[in-house]
């Protein structure tokens, strides 16, 4: 009786043991949530499709490599339904699912509601490609991220490749007044340009509304210049800017264009026939010639995994999101926000897919970095000229 | 020269905002129905041109104008016909329900990325003469406008159903009292407004090589603000209408100083609302009238 009390006691213990050290091994390989509070339908979605497609390829790295401080990354995602006002549900879904950081959509306007929440949560928000300035510190909060290169860094980069290596020295800017993107965008060229070729190098400035139907009188406007300008700066983005070009190059003006990161993609060209001369900068190219191996070989991962290269190359901040705030907890050994974002902010020309990225504790966002200039050639696009990159900011 | 250059390019642009607001006009003179979902009529002909991209191109507006006739004439019979005692306020959100819908189909069928298409590319080049440009696209939308204007006034003075309409249009009432069906009456206005409708749609892809689900939208709300100008419930005024919102708003892109450029239609509706103020009945409609 005794004896078997005994043996009751230990096989219990060993029980208990056994579900002790079941139970710490569980513990140790808890997944980690990453919570992905972006459009996954309505307007917005397709610009978030591709950075998402590249945070799952980089979080199928980390967790092939072993995890993130012994902790397998798991995604979860809850859809914005590309409304402003929903972002902000949609991360409050992801953190009460246990996100230990928050992803947000690829835009200031789309994706500060959401980023909002996380950095009141005291959590990591981090855009995937938000463009606009005030995506950090200044706008949201001081947990709030964006991988872009700002609209400023894209403008200023362009204005000189287009002074220095293209000789370049009348311009003209006919400015989409949809969105505040392109607004920045134009301002910065202009500001850059003036100081680069002069006050008079501007040969005029001209708006339209990417909705109008036609752009004939922005049109008879350039045709009336006394001076031909070297290049039309097309602040816009599809379908309007699309629709601008298509007008501007059937009233047989051949002026090269110039524009932003909104060209990428070649899923617009057939709506300018045979368009040539037109130079926009990207983040990288998903045509197979990426001078950078590692983006070609992230666009082959891609491939691989969704069986179609990704629309455009926005993919690549998606990657460079989870691999930016994966290498600041490992380096802060925890994931606490506060050290975590201590670490993100002495980034100094951090190399990471989407390149060399610094962060400060007031710039959340990165002007001067390396951007991929692409030209469109006979209607098709990827013929990559050169890596630029912004080498002074305007004053 | 410019200024008849300017002229030339607000009279092609007044001329599809003209097509747009006939369609609207014509479905409210018959049954007092604001259609916004006319949007998506020009919206839907968009994408069966870009689904067919590669065709013919007779093959591709022929099937753009068909499927959108079908598509109006089954608005009219599945959303406007069992509302038809409701009231105008009931109808214009019932409207609003149906460009939702629309808009929501295609989004999931086609997803929300605008697409490039090939389409009538060699009517955007444009000819010169005496200094003028002049695109081939936008005399033939001024063309088109003018024939379809002809033809509906022809219809409607020697057409039996045209007859019927012009009646039910002045006094619905009275007109089925007189043996004028109305379920015929109002499928046959609605049918005409699909045509109308693709024919926008044929312009509008044609001008500027997208389609997205959102490229009615615009073009509904200023066809709205144009057939009120021109007075609603009057077909001349709404074409009249549109022509003048194209002349405004190309005069004051083409005018306008550069810093206030930007603000262009914010001018232009300012303009429309002192014009509302002066004359909130339109411009050809004699009294503003409320039937019962």
């Amino acid at each position: 009786m005794k004896q078997g009390m005994w043996f009751k006691r230990m096989g219990s213990l060993a029980v208990l043991a056994a579900a002790l050290a079941f139970g710490s091994a569980a513990q140790a390989e808890d997944p980690i949530v990453i919570g992905a509070a972006i459009a996954q339908s309505g307007g917005v979605a397709p610009y978030d499709e591709g950075p998402a497609g590249g945070m799952e390829i980089a979080i199928d790295e980390i967790n092939a490599k072993g995890g993130l401080l012994g902790h397998p990354l798991k995604i979860v995602y809850a859809d914005t339904k590309s409304d402003i006002a929903y972002g902000a549900t949609a991360a409050q879904q992801v953190i009460d699912e246990g996100a230990k950081m928050v992803v947000v959509t690829c835009d200031y306007d789309y994706g500060s509601a959401a980023a909002s929440v996380a950095d009141g949560a005291n959590l990591i928000a981090f855009s995937t490609c938000a463009g606009d300035p005030k995506f950090g510190p200044s706008g949201i909060g001081p947990n709030a991220f964006t991988m872009a290169t700002g609209a400023p860094g894209q403008a200023v980069a362009m204005a000189e490749w287009a002074y220095n290596v293209k000789g370049w020295r009348k311009g003209y800017i006919l400015k989409d007044t949809t969105i505040a993107f392109d607004a920045t965008w134009a301002d910065f060229f202009k500001r850059r340009w003036a100081e680069l070729a002069g006050a008079d190098a501007l040969l005029g400035m001209d708006t339209f509304g990417g909705e109008d139907p036609q752009i004939a009188s922005q049109i008879t406007r350039i045709k009336a210049l006394s001076d031909k300008p070297d290049f039309i700066v097309l602040a816009s983005f599809p379908p309007g800017g699309v629709s601008a070009m298509r007008q501007i190059r059937a009233a047989g003006v051949e002026t090269p264009l110039l524009g932003s990161e909104s060209w990428d993609g070649d899923y617009w060209l057939e709506g300018v026939p045979n368009l040539s001369d037109m130079y926009f900068v990207t983040y990288g190219s998903m045509f197979g010639a990426d001078p950078r191996p590692e983006v070609q070989a992230f666009m082959e991962k891609y491939k691989a995994k969704f069986g179609k290269p990704p629309v455009t190359s926005h993919s690549v901040t998606g990657y460079s999101v989870i691999e930016a705030w994966s290498k600041a907890v490992e380096k802060a050994g925890t994931f606490d926000t506060d050290k975590v974002r201590d670490v993100l902010q002495s980034f100094k020309d951090e190399k990471l897919l989407a390149g060399p990225t610094t962060f400060t504790e007031k710039e959340h966002i990165n002007m001067q970095r390396d951007l991929l200039l692409i030209e469109v050639v006979g209607g098709k696009s990827g013929n990559i000229i050169q890596v630029v990159k912004a080498a002074q900011m305007p004053k | 020269m410019i200024v008849v250059q300017n002229l030339i390019d607000a009279i092609s642009l007044g001329s599809v905002y003209a097509l747009a607001a006939l369609g609207i006009g014509l479905i409210f003179s018959i049954m007092r129905l604001i259609n916004f979902a006319h949007g998506e009529l020009i919206m839907v002909g968009g994408f069966v041109i870009y689904a067919l991209a590669g065709n013919p191109m007779l093959v591709m507006a022929l099937s753009a104008i068909i499927v959108v006739t079908i598509l109006a004439l089954g608005m009219e019979r599945l959303a406007f016909r069992p509302l038809r005692k409701a009231s105008p306020p009931t109808l214009l959100i019932a409207s609003f329900a149906v460009s939702y819908f629309v808009q929501h189909v295609i989004l999931m069928i086609f997803g929300s990325r605008p697409m490039g298409v090939d389409f009538l590319s060699v009517l955007g080049e444009s000819f010169e003469f005496a200094g003028l440009r002049v695109p081939r696209l936008q005399c033939i939308a001024i063309v088109v406008t003018l024939a379809l204007m002809v033809g509906l006034v022809v219809f409607f003075r020697a057409s039996r159903i045209g007859v019927q309409m012009r009646a039910a249009a002045e006094d619905f009432t009275m007109a089925r009292l007189l043996g004028v069906k109305a379920d015929r009456v109002i499928a046959v206005a609605f049918a005409l407004s699909g045509i109308l409708a693709s024919f926008v749609s044929l312009y509008l892809v044609a001008q500027t090589g997208t389609v997205s689900y959102k490229m009615g939208v615009n073009m509904v709300l200023i066809a709205f603000v144009a057939s009120v100008i021109g007075g609603m419930g009057s077909l001349t005024g709404a074409a009249l209408g549109g022509f003048i919102v194209g002349i405004v708003s190309v005069s004051l892109q083409a005018y306008l100083p550069e810093e206030l450029r930007p603000y262009r239609d914010a001018f232009v509706f300012l303009l429309f609302i002192a014009f509302l103020l002066w004359r909130p009945q339109g411009l050809l409609v004699r009294r503003a009238s409320e039937r019962v």
